[in-house]
């Protein structure tokens, strides 16, 4: 047995030692040289003999401990409650824990008041020092959670701007749905906490009337009044300290779901503009500027000289139309008018062989392509009956020479006889 | 009837040649916010009386509100709800908080370059089209708008691109799924 007075000098001694050992490595294990060297670290002018020597100290005080089969070491698990208790480095506990006190807290009440009712004094008192127990230390949690909320929403708004948003914030959206949202609907005035609570303490106060009734162990009936004190004294706490932690909380869990909401929607946003085009998309929703100056104002100084300069120079010009005589003579191409062509071909009776050959022989002096036009204008008169001869002929034109299946009247009668003749 | 002493008013003349321009005035301008904070009722009555609605808005700053724009502020004022929206997204894929990064970092012109690169589309379609045009078009303008604030580094934004931020969030409510029906 390591007397406590030594124990508690070491610790004093090496404080800092062990409040930089327990941050460092929180609940992990480290090695004996991690040790030795954060005592060097502290005290940089002790000897190596020296720090040798406090680390062995801090081993045989049981301070920090070796680890099971292993050269690691780890804080003694009592020394390291205490020290989270005075650094407030906290964790945040389960609603779970507090859930099974409770239950446990209700169970023993029935105990009690079965105790009462049989007249066991001394098991009265038993429960009734478990129950102040268990009351304590849930008061104990309410206060360690809440301190540890307060550390999770320093952390999260401390500045990690690197961190990503979803990290940053997970331990506080962890903290308020596993802890702060059960709990609220525990205690909640017409939660599982409520009943417990008025149901334990209806129990105790039979047990006072009982006493006062009977009239002995005056010194059960204190202990029983202060329990109950005690118990609607906690379920206050409790209640308070729950508001509290969810006044810490919510804040941030809007700010994050601010967060969110504005990332989903800049990215809904953007991939509407990249489907739709810019100005179609923002043109509706853009904030409008007052804008008096470009309203109003035709502009600076030098925009105005330029505009007068421009105004000084401005001739009005009319419009001409073109005269009468610009508009160049109309000239006919060299073609004859095709209906003098169809009556003199018409007219030319007997003596029209080939269509061609007519053309060539009354225009002479028509070129090929005009001669080709009039031809084909002639074959294509509905009035006119021609045949297409079925064997290629070429034949001279002007100065051309071309081939072709030539087309040949047969209008009249006497042209029946001409094909007759062919 | 609101009785307005225009000696009280000893800012007038400043407030009224940065509000006419669309400068927004935030806390940054102490003097113009100090002025319009304590004289808040007879400014707005008599912005009211000339036809303008001077308007506070409780994130930290006033502006004179308006339906309708001349085309070219409608431009300017679309790049820059362009701007904010994409460095909006620009930093959410950082993985930090858009919001708070929206408002404390700068925006040197190296980011201007990243992100016209990466939403170089959309930018063609404002015509802006590197870094230093979004340097002149959009935060130079913003500057003079009151939108941001210039340092060594490049720029800060400032509280009244919330209004940006609103007109984001407002997408959603309304215009949103009649857009959609449109197109």
């Amino acid at each position: 047995m390591i007397p406590a007075k030594k124990v508690l000098n070491t610790l004093n001694e090496h404080w800092s030692v062990l409040e930089l050992l327990f941050k460092r490595f929180k609940m992990s294990d480290f090695s004996i040289k991690d040790v030795q060297n954060f005592i060097k670290l502290k005290n940089p002018n002790w000897s190596s003999e020296r720090v040798y020597k406090e680390t062995n100290r801090l081993l045989n005080q049981e301070i920090i401990i070796p680890l099971a089969k292993s050269s690691q070491l780890e804080i003694n698990r009592a020394v390291a409650d205490f020290a989270s208790f005075l650094l407030q480095e906290e964790h945040l506990g389960l609603a779970e824990e507090i859930t099974v006190l409770v239950k446990d807290l209700q169970r023993l009440g029935e105990r009690l008041s079965q105790a009462g009712n049989e007249g066991d004094h001394s098991e009265l008192r038993r429960f009734s020092r478990i129950m102040d127990e268990r009351v304590r230390k849930i008061v104990k949690l309410f206060q360690h959670n809440e301190s540890a909320i307060l550390n999770l929403v320093e952390q999260a708004k401390s500045d990690h701007s690197n961190l990503s948003l979803k990290r940053r914030y997970q331990a506080v959206i962890e903290a308020f749905d596993e802890y702060i949202e059960p709990m609220l609907e525990m205690v909640d005035i017409h939660g599982p906490f409520q009943a417990c609570f008025s149901q334990i303490e209806l129990q105790i106060s039979e047990q006072i009337t009982q006493i006062e009734q009977l009239g002995r162990g005056a010194h059960d009936k204190r202990m029983l009044e202060q329990l109950r004190t005690r118990i609607l004294d906690m379920h206050l706490i409790g209640r308070e300290s729950l508001g509290k932690s969810a006044d810490m909380l919510m804040p941030l869990r809007e700010e994050l779901r601010r967060n969110t909401l504005i990332t989903r929607q800049a990215a809904k946003v953007l991939g509407l503009i990249r489907k739709n085009g810019v100005d179609r998309m923002l043109s509706p929703v853009q904030p409008d500027f007052v804008s008096d100056i470009q309203r109003f104002n035709l502009g600076q100084k030098r925009h105005m000289v330029a505009y007068m300069a421009s105004l000084a120079e401005f001739e009005h010009e009319e419009y001409q139309l073109p005269d009468h005589d610009d508009v160049p003579a109309y000239q006919s191409p060299n073609i004859p008018d095709y209906q003098d062509v169809r009556k003199s071909f018409s007219s030319s009776g007997k003596k029209r062989t080939a269509l061609l050959g007519f053309l060539s022989d009354s225009y002479p002096k028509l070129e090929a392509d005009e001669m080709l036009f009039l031809y084909q204008k002639l074959i294509s008169d509905p009035d006119l009956s021609v045949t297409q001869s079925d064997s290629q002929e070429s034949m001279q034109l002007a100065n051309t020479k071309i081939k072709l299946y030539p087309f040949s009247a047969s209008e009249h009668t006497e042209s029946d006889a001409e094909k007759a003749k062919q | 009837m609101t009785q307005i002493n225009l000696n009280d008013l000893s800012q007038l003349q400043a407030i009224n040649k940065k509000l006419a321009g669309g400068y927004h005035i935030s806390e940054q301008d102490t003097t113009l916010w100090q002025e319009l904070d304590q004289h808040i009722e007879a400014y707005q009555a008599l912005f009211a009386a000339l036809g303008h609605d001077l308007q506070h808005d409780a994130r930290g700053f006033y502006y004179l509100a308006s339906d309708e724009s001349t085309p070219n502020m409608g431009k300017i004022s679309r790049a820059i709800a362009l701007t904010v929206f994409i460095l909006i997204e620009y930093y959410a894929n950082q993985g930090k908080d858009p919001l708070r990064a929206l408002f404390d970092e700068q925006i040197d012109l190296e980011l201007m370059q990243t992100l016209i690169q990466l939403n170089k589309h959309l930018f063609d379609q404002l015509e802006i089209f590197s870094g230093s045009d979004l340097r002149k078009d959009v935060f130079l303008r913003m500057l003079r708008l009151g939108l941001c604030k210039e340092t060594e580094r490049g720029f800060i934004l400032l509280a009244p691109v919330y209004r940006y931020i609103d007109a984001l969030m407002e997408v959603n409510e309304d215009n949103f799924e009649a857009l959609e029906e449109e197109v």
